[in-house]
């Protein structure tokens, strides 16, 4: 049988703090097949965002280990990339500058790299905007930006924390629209997309798969398919359904 | 009505809200989408007011009703809605005298010189927030391109891209 398109097995995290042990994350294991889009919930502090952390290699688990078809992540692995909370965008740099930082490491030449850049650019409906500052952008276009270059280095995992959780509601809903848009375009990267949420209301909207982990620290209490068809209207009962559902995991 | 109306308001905003009608069967109360997006009524004011200008929707007696556009708005891909959008900003009177300030212009046209038209037109109180929604409203429709290190304005051929910033 083939390896797994990723596999995180038996992950722990601990801190260690004056000799005492500060448990984040407790032998969390699951797997991720490709055209898999899955989300993971969890109350605040159950140790999602450091997971994500661990699986895209920008931090260490204390035990266990992450494949990605079959093979060790090594650190800014170009088959992952992340979209971030924060945006973490350079503000002295344009849109398509900060595009263009995740090619830098790939040594293309600066004309491929700029088609690639307006590609995606276009992809997140920010033509238009590509000389623009990152100042001179609402919420949800510097996070626009995030996704383009996340994208644009062609990962074939795409992995997001909390990536909408900064913006306001309406425009967090145009987003995640656009997200599943461009998911379901099957000439776009990637292969597969991980989520970390703490609204079980856009976990549900969003992903074909939740995982669902518990209090600190955090271990896998539930893996639920949605098998809602698209694209899912949060009015009907079958969508409060699931919420409910994840929402008594939780609390 | 012009430009006013959607200076502080962004294209996806309009575009949500329309999901948001869409998702009540077209049709809902204000009220009622307020509470399902998490806004305050003064916080979705504008977003309605600018949906209704772009003709997203109409609005009476407190009741939003999703037109013909708004349905094909939010079926449509992103870059089917740059050009809806495109479509719609061409005619308004602001584009229009904007985009010929520039093409008869022989240079680019300047931030300020654009401010100093706007004002002589619409008055010189809403100038300012009026240059912001043009330069945002003109890039989201690809109409108009402005660098802010320059502050000059030029037009722009929809689907071409703009020569890299050095």
């Amino acid at each position: 049988m083939a390896a797994p398109f990723l596999e995180v097995k038996h992950v722990s995290k601990s801190y260690f703090e004056a000799g005492k042990e500060f448990k984040v994350l407790e032998t969390v294991g699951f797997e991720l097949a490709e055209r898999d889009f899955v989300c993971i919930v969890g109350p605040s502090g159950c140790g999602k965002s450091t997971l994500l952390r661990i699986i895209v290699g920008l931090d260490t688990p204390t035990a266990g280990s992450v494949r990605f078809e079959g093979k060790p992540l090594v650190p800014e692995n170009p088959q992952v990339a992340m979209v971030f909370q924060s945006f973490a965008l350079f503000p002295w740099l344009t849109v398509e500058q900060n595009v263009e930082l995740g090619l830098e490491a790939r040594h293309d030449p600066p004309e491929r790299r700029h088609a690639q850049a307006r590609k995606f650019i276009d992809a997140v409906g920010l033509a238009g905007f590509e000389n623009a500052f990152p100042r001179e952008l609402s919420g949800g276009m510097k996070q626009r930006v995030g996704i383009a270059r996340a994208l644009a280095v062609e990962p074939l995992l795409l992995c997001m924390d909390e990536p909408f959780s900064s913006l306001d509601a309406l425009t967090a809903q145009s987003l995640r629209d656009e997200i599943l848009q461009l998911w379901s375009t099957p000439d776009l990267p990637p292969k597969a997309v991980l989520m970390v949420t703490h609204s079980i209301e856009e976990a549900v909207y969003m992903a074909d798969r939740v995982i669902v982990l518990s209090n600190r620290p955090g271990r896998v209490v539930a893996e639920l398919e949605i098998d809602l068809p698209r694209p899912r209207n949060r009015k009907e009962p079958e969508f409060f359904g699931w919420v409910d559902e994840i929402y008594s995991l939780i609390v | 009505m012009d430009l006013h109306s959607i200076t502080k308001v962004s294209f996806s905003q309009v575009v949500a809200l329309a999901r948001a009608v869409d998702e009540h069967g077209g049709q809902a109360d204000v009220a009622r989408i307020a509470e399902d997006v998490e806004m305050e009524l003064d916080g979705i004011g504008p977003i309605v007011a600018a949906a209704e200008f772009l003709g997203v929707v109409t609005v009476e007696d407190g009741d939003l009703r999703l037109t013909d556009f708004g349905r094909k708005l939010i079926k449509a891909s992103v870059k089917e809605r740059k050009a809806m959008l495109r479509e719609f900003m061409k005619d308004l009177p602001v584009f229009r005298y904007v985009i010929q300030l520039i093409e008869t212009s022989a240079r680019p046209a300047s931030r300020q010189d654009v401010i100093d038209a706007l004002a002589v037109h619409f008055g010189s109180h809403s100038a300012e927030d009026l240059f912001r929604a043009l330069v945002y409203w003109g890039r989201a429709s690809e109409l108009i391109a402005y660098d802010s290190r320059s502050e000059l304005l030029t037009l722009r051929t929809p689907g071409v891209p703009m020569p890299p910033a050095h």
